[in-house]
């Protein structure tokens, strides 16, 4: 049996409307929509399910961390009824875009929990999409990384894993501990059952403070200072139609070939 | 080992389930509430007001801390013609102490506020999970069915709604009737709070509900609404389902009509819609209460068809506060006895019937048959509104007498004395 | 205010959409239907008439039930959405 532990992070929906989402583009931040309650970032739920299948293959013991705000307890909720085994929740709010903060603080965590064979994040957050957390954690716990990670197999105290290249899979072996980010293509996360999540709901989800994992934020200076976002937009879309003309149907699409390269398209 | 049978199973989290499991929660039993919606409150709408009297039973100065949108402390009833209005208005300051008379409320952030009560106050909530069937042991419920996994406890409480596909399971209640329910649709309307003050006359957080009748039901039995939110309006229109079957008009069609209405269209002036709703109620008052419960089993709330229409006051959230809070002392009852059987649990029925629930049901009895009546929703609107241009109308020519005035409109409506003296009679015995 | 098209009002709402239907008709029963009334009864107006064949589309549906009860031939096989999916009103 192996322990694991998945970051999770929660995140606003990414299913809501469209027309919901709405930026305050004088102080560069997204302004939270009423009514609309975050959310397990979808490609984190993915880490949870890989990690369940681990566990079913060969036995595991989850712990699920995330570092939010008091309701981030939710989305540690959402992995243990999924399956997972404990969870705990570092409080602290972080601007999404720090990758470095957010990875600084999750390695401090982990460390905290001392028992890890495998640790395994999502491709990336689905809100900001930095994708940076899980390589800088394991530069900083000194372990190897696979990213984009489509199939992990545990062999005794090997990783055999797939993962997605540009034209291609890439077939590794690779020792644990380690950190592995998982590619949307791990397959579709599960819905917890509604006995999952009574049990879910009778444990404990103990909190954790920066004090408590030992993360001085005035030591290691303004990790955000590193990034600097510039400018947050709402992109507009033009919509237009043209209706391609042609004597006959052969003719209409030969129009339409030419507009389309005329367009750049193909 | 963890408990694997409840005390109660509640199915849904609206106001019933929610005041059950409370109450039993609070009172230490093991409660497991199983909602559809993937939160509280996502499947559920309402037109707005919420009397606050009886959840403050439950809950006391609940108004500190529930996300209510306004207090109301303004009542118009508007008659619409198919160009006019005429509007009675009721304003009191009084309304606005705590504690408060009623509350406009938006129902996804009610009900999970709500909830989440209730899971602090020790139950378990399951949300995104159907029940979709009951467990028996011979004439017993014994549990449900959601999700394909079982869920057993000695008593099911059903608070699934207007729709309840449980108490037809159960065997209690047959399947609805479109002369028995209503179908409410509303729009949400976005505007600035201080437009909403200064176009309704409201200071601060008070809040108006306006209810119309008339034109726009095109004569059908219903009405429509309007009720303030701290930044929006709740503005919709609810309409007998079996008159909406006969007349073949669109309930989006109508809605749309009502708010072009010159007395409606400036209203809502400048407001962006952000949510198109629609939900059923319950109109048959009493005379289509189910059977209230068997072996193992209570139906509250809507399901039980507990609300009351009056054709002034729609309230069904004191109705499923108070039936929850009953049907959860019963349940306590069952689990100190050890017998959830009907001879425990028909308590319940008693309950009901000392409080308000049956009380007022009882009382307005007649209430349904009186709102059947079209020259509610034609003929009085019409006759109202072309009294008053009468009335009000300068244009040179000898002026009449309010008598004549009423005499010529009753004519021109073909209403006679007769009508308007049944109609006297069977609304003074209705409202 | 200007008004505003059904689908419009539709899209403004929160949907999450299953790939299962919750809501069938029985196209052999339509088929003898004369009042068709699923047509307009709907206030998400699902229920469509393609030429002669009455089709339903349930992703705008807002679960009110009022097509099961107006039907009155039990042509519409209406069951709730699986839990979680279906509409979420963020005002309600
Ligand atoms: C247009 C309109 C306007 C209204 N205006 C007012 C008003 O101004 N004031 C007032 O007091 N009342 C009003 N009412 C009535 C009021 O909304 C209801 O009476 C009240 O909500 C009933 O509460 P309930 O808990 O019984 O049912 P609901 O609030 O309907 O709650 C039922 C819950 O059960 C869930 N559920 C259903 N089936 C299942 C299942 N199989 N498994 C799991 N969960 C399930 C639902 O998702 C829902 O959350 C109005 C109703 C309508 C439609
Ligand atoms: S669903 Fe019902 S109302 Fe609609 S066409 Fe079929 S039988 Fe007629
Ligand atoms: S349940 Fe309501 S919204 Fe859904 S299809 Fe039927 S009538 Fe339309």
């Amino acid at each position: 049996m192996i322990n694991i532990i998945v970051c999770v992070k929660q995140i606003l929906d990414p299913e809501m409307p469209p027309g919901k989402f709405k930026i305050d583009p004088e102080s560069n931040k997204v302004i939270p929509p009423e009514g609309i309650p975050l959310v397990v970032s979808p490609f984190d739920e993915q880490a949870v399910e890989a990690a369940l299948r681990i566990k079913e293959q060969c036995g595991a013991k989850i712990t699920v961390v995330t570092v939010g705000e008091s309701s981030a307890v939710n989305a540690v909720k959402h992995s243990l009824a999924m399956g997972a085994d404990e969870g705990i929740v570092v409080e602290h709010i972080i601007e999404g875009y720090d990758s470095l903060l957010t990875a600084y603080i999750l390695t401090k965590a982990i460390e905290e929990i001392v028992a890890y064979d495998l640790i395994i994040c999502g491709r990336e957050a689905a809100d900001w999409g930095s994708g940076q957390v899980g390589s800088i954690i394991a530069e900083s716990l000194g372990i190897p990384v696979v990213a984009r990670t489509r199939k992990i197999e545990v062999m005794d105290s090997r990783l055999k894993v797939e993962h997605i290249i540009e034209d291609g899979d890439e077939s590794l072996e690779l020792p644990m501990p380690a950190v592995i980010t998982v590619s949307y293509e791990i397959g579709q996360a599960r819905i917890p059952t509604g006995w999952g999540v009574i049990s879910a709901a009778r444990k404990k989800i103990p909190s954790w403070s920066l004090e408590d994992i030992g993360v001085d934020l005035s030591q290691i200076g303004d990790t955000s200072s590193r990034i600097k976002l510039l400018k947050l937009f709402t992109p507009t879309r033009e919509r237009g139609c043209q209706i391609i003309e042609g004597k006959t149907a052969a003719e209409a699409a030969a129009n339409l070939a030419l507009r389309l390269r005329e367009a750049k398209v193909i | 080992m963890e408990p694997t049978k409840f005390d109660a199973v509640v199915a849904g989290a609206g106001p019933a389930g929610c005041a059950a499991a409370y109450a039993l929660a609070k009172a230490g039993l093991e409660v497991l509430v199983i909602e559809r919606g993937k939160f509280p409150g996502a499947k559920n709408m309402f037109g707005g007001m919420l009397c606050g009297s009886v959840l403050a039973q439950l809950i006391p100065n609940f108004w500190e801390e529930a996300p209510l949108e306004r207090y109301i402390t303004r009542h118009v009833i508007t008659f619409l013609s198919r160009e006019d209005s005429f509007s009675i208005d009721f304003q009191s300051p009084s309304f606005g102490k705590p504690p408060y008379n009623g509350y406009s409320v938006l129902r996804a952030k009610f009900d999970k506020w709500l909830a989440g009560k209730v899971e602090e106050a020790g139950a378990i909530i399951v949300p995104g999970l159907l029940v979709e069937d009951l467990l028996w042991d011979g004439n017993q419920v014994v549990g449900v069915k959601a999700g394909g996994e079982d869920f057993p406890a000695s008593v099911v409480i059903a608070a699934d709604g207007v729709n309840s596909l449980l108490a037809q399971k159960a065997g209690l209640a047959e399947e609805l009737s479109t002369e028995y329910v209503s179908l409410g649709v509303k729009e949400l309307i976005q505007l600035p709070s201080e437009i909403i003050q200064e176009r309704f006359n409201l200071e601060d957080d008070e809040g108006v509900t306006q209810l119309f009748d008339g034109f726009c039901t095109r004569g059908m039995h219903g009405g429509g609404f309007l009720y303030t939110n701290k930044e929006s309006l709740s503005l919709g229109i609810v309409i007998q389902l079996s008159a909406l079957r006969r007349m073949g008009v669109k309930p989006a069609d109508l809605l749309e009509e009502f708010k072009s209405h010159p007395g409606v269209r400036n209203l809502i002036k400048g407001g962006t819609v952000e949510e198109y709703s629609a939900h059923l109620v319950p109109n048959a008052g009493i005379n289509k209460v189910p059977m209230l419960y068997k072996d193992g089993f209570l139906v509250v709330g809507d399901a039980a068809g507990l609300v009351l229409t009056t054709g002034i006051t729609l309230d069904g959230a004191s109705f499923a506060f108070a039936s929850g809070m009953a049907a959860a002392e019963t349940v306590k009852l069952a689990k100190q006895n050890g017998d959830p059987s009907r001879k425990t649990l028909c308590n319940y029925e008693k309950l009901l019937k000392e409080s308000f629930v049956l009380r007022d049901l009882e009382t307005f009895k007649h209430s349904q048959f009186f709102l059947d009546n079209p020259r509610l929703y034609t003929t009085y609107p019409e006759l109202i509104c072309n009294l008053s241009r009468g009335l009000f109308t300068n244009d040179g020519k000898p002026r009449k007498r309010l008598w004549q005035l009423a005499r010529t409109e009753m004519g021109r409506q073909k209403l006679s004395i007769l009508h308007v003296a049944v109609d006297g009679f069977l609304g003074r015995r209705a409202i | 205010m200007n008004s505003m098209s059904l689908e419009d009002k539709l899209a403004l709402n929160k949907y999450d959409i299953d790939e299962e239907l919750h809501i069938s008709v029985n196209e052999d029963i339509c088929r003898t239907c004369r009042n068709r009334v699923c047509l307009h009864i709907c206030p998400a107006e699902c229920f469509k008439l393609l030429g002669e064949k009455i089709t339903y589309s349930y992703e705008g549906c807002l679960e009110c039930g009022s097509c099961r009860l107006a039907c009155s031939k039990g042509a519409i096989n209406w069951t709730y959405p699986r839990g979680g999916f279906g509409i979420a009103y963020q005002y309600g």
